[in-house]
């Protein structure tokens, strides 16, 4: 039978072109759109390498220190006692305002309070501000280095095209050695191929490349920096303050235990000591303020701090799932519209197929495959409208350095998006035509 | 086989109220040929469409077998029309998106039949109704009577006890007529098919065992 609906859903398609264009136009620009919408997230938001272990990750940018200040306020109220004006004054000790300061932590405060949590399975720090400009035959070239340790390579699971990263002894020695991405390797060697054991001249120190790893723009500074190099190399004699220095932090938690390690973290904010002299003003608190990937990216996305961090990602969702659903309701009830109109053409069709045998949930089915059919097929066409968009957004460099990614699970998600797309807007005028009177349907006579 | 009792079937609107049909009994016995006639307006298709389950009376009772039919759109009545009737319309009702032979094996899509079987049977049906030659053609390269006959094939490709025609010879000539009365008449006679037809046609309606015939939906002979 199904056979039979497949044949009759890509005749009705060839038959009745104008309207077959008007549907297959409208259905393959909204998914069009849409999957080009979820390459976006996709490349932003997915578990794609270097970012595979993402879902796990829960990031500390910097440590604050905070302090409340109170005071005695003075309120004074002008009363009238007996039309004799008289003064009521009032004084009230309280919250008067609040002073913090906020920096990247130092490496004393990341050894001695951030590490060997028991909910993390690995953890990794680094300085992503590190902003050179190097020159290559006398062209400047900006470079963003990154200075990390070992376990960088293991939480950024970069996919390298050559050569290897840098290991554990290499840090403790301080070698320079030197992993870029191709762009850099582009920019500074003019081919992002065959560059391990060059060497490039950084800051005054020559360093050897020993890896590349593929650009993947710059979604965020420490996700895919231009180079990355044993922290070591750094001079980290200048860095002497107890709390602050150059280094953030970012962990993967034990699988499920991101709440639990949040939870370690802010903990352990509460064992940094406030007395050491380089607290200078006296701040009474010191807090890690740990987030996630998704609630960093979306803070990010919708520029508040961190501190907002958690309520900024359930925003951002609520503003996603409104955008998908104004991009996809809209489309879906036009076509339901179209749908109808097109099966009450078919109202005879449907009298004849019930006064031969069909029951109600033939004629659904049977709609609904034609649908599905037609919505698949425009999901193809709009997969090629995605594709060609989103060649056109990455060779533009229209969204800045983000690339937009084809994948399997955009592919995946694609066609789920097809589907839903093709059963809503099939099921309701099935159901409806479903349920008309054999002799009225049969009275329309359009056969 | 089939036995009405005091069927009545009232239309209504807002205003007005009209009695297409009014205490009608009819018993249809198995292997017999019946023919209704009537002025246009009488309530023949109306009855018609009630003996095939069609359309709910709106009194009386519908005896199938024996067994009385309540639900009118519940898979077992479906099953029913499937198993045991065969329908022909005056403008033939086949559908223009689908070829002669998957018109023909329609009512065999309901049944649990496979793709080959389904293509055989149909294959009969069309050879014994004389297009087995126009099988891939769609029927808008088909005249009226072959439409016709390609709607008797897919009538009685199922072997249905009891075919209801409503008017078949209404849109033909009188020779494409005679061709599918003589097609019917052979059914009756050589496959013992219950038939009820409607007609306007006296001459077709002499041809058959018994006649009725409907005045303002009721019947007076």
């Amino acid at each position: 039978m199904l056979s039979n609906y497949l044949k009759l859903a890509w005749r009705l398609l060839s038959r009745r072109k104008f309207f077959t264009f008007i549907s297959l136009f409208g259905i393959s620009f909204t998914l069009g759109i849409l999957m080009v919408a979820l390459a976006f997230l996709q490349s932003e938001l997915g578990t794609n390498t270097p970012l595979s272990n993402k879902d796990d990750f829960v990031y500390v940018e910097q440590l604050r220190l905070q302090r409340t200040y109170f005071d005695t306020i003075t309120i004074i109220d002008t009363l009238f006692e007996s039309g004799v004006e008289v003064f009521d004054t009032t004084y009230e000790f309280k919250e008067s305002g609040s002073g913090a300061t906020q920096t990247e932590m130092s490496n004393n405060i990341v050894d001695t309070y951030l590490t060997g949590m028991e909910s993390a399975a690995d953890m990794t720090m680094f300085n992503a501000s590190n902003y050179h400009d190097v020159y290559v035959e006398g062209v400047k070239v900006s470079l963003n280095m990154l200075m990390s340790d070992e376990r960088y390579w293991s939480v950024f699971d970069h996919k390298l095209t050559e050569g290897r990263v840098f290991d554990k002894a290499e840090v403790e020695s301080a070698s320079n050695v030197i992993v870029i991405s191709t762009e850099t390797a582009q920019n500074y060697f003019g081919r992002e191929e065959n560059v391990v054991d060059e060497e490039m001249f950084i800051d005054g120190k020559t360093f050897k490349v020993i890896g590349l790893y593929p650009h993947k723009g710059k979604i965020l500074p420490f996700v895919s920096p231009d180079a990355v190099s044993p922290f070591t190399t750094m001079d980290l004699s200048l860095i002497d303050n107890f709390y602050f220095g150059p280094f953030e932090v970012m962990y993967i938690a034990k699988e499920g235990a991101t709440d639990k390690l949040k939870s370690e973290i802010n903990h352990a904010g509460t064992l940094v000591p406030i007395d050491h002299p380089d607290n200078e003003y006296d701040f009474k608190e010191a807090v890690f303020r740990p987030t996630t990937y998704d609630e960093m990216y979306a803070a990010g996305v919708l520029n508040v701090s961190n501190d907002e961090a958690e309520k900024s990602l359930s925003t951002m969702k609520m503003i996603l799932l409104g955008l998908f659903l104004f991009f996809t309701i809209l489309p879906t009830l036009n076509l339901i519209n179209l749908n109808v109109s097109r099966i009450m053409d078919r109202s005879s069709e449907i009298g004849v197929r019930k006064a031969f045998g069909a029951h109600q949930g033939n004629i659904i089915t049977q709609f609904i495959v034609e649908n599905i059919v037609q919505t698949i097929l425009g999901g193809l066409i709009g997969f090629g409208i995605a594709w060609i968009l989103i060649s056109i957004i990455n060779q533009g460099g229209y969204l800045g350095d983000s690339v937009l990614l084809f994948s399997t699970k955009f592919f995946i998600y694609s066609f789920i998006i097809t589907l839903i797309f093709g059963v809503l807007s099939g099921f309701l005028p099935a159901y409806r035509m479903s349920r008309l009177q054999i002799v009225n349907a049969l009275k329309e006579n359009k056969l | 086989m089939i036995k009405l009792n005091n069927i009545t079937k009232v239309y209504r609107t807002k205003t007005i109220e009209t009695t297409a049909l009014n205490d009608i009994d009819l018993h249809v016995p198995k292997g017999e040929f019946l023919s209704i006639m009537g002025p246009s307006g009488c309530g023949k298709s109306t009855l018609l469409n009630i003996i095939g389950l069609l359309d709910e009376p709106s009194g009386g009772t519908i005896r199938v077998d024996g067994q009385e039919v309540i639900k009118y759109a519940s898979k077992a009545t479906a099953k029913f029309r499937n198993e045991k009737l065969g329908f022909i319309f005056q403008s033939f009702h086949l559908i223009p998106d689908l070829n002669v032979i998957d018109n023909v094996e329609l009512p065999l899509l309901y049944r649990n039949v496979s793709r080959k079987d389904r293509k055989e049977m149909a294959a009969i049906a069309l050879e014994s109704v004389g297009l087995a030659n126009r099988k891939s053609h769609f029927p808008s390269q088909l005249s009226g009577g072959q439409k016709q006959r390609v709607a008797i094939a897919r009538a009685i490709v199922g072997n249905p006890a009891i075919i209801l025609a409503d008017e078949p010879t209404g849109n033909l000539d009188s020779v494409m007529g005679d061709e599918v009365m003589e097609i019917l008449t052979k059914l009756n006679k050589e496959e013992g098919t219950t038939i009820v037809m409607v007609t306007h046609d006296e001459r077709m309606a002499k041809k058959t065992d018994r006649l009725i015939r409907l005045y303002d939906g009721s019947q007076v002979a």
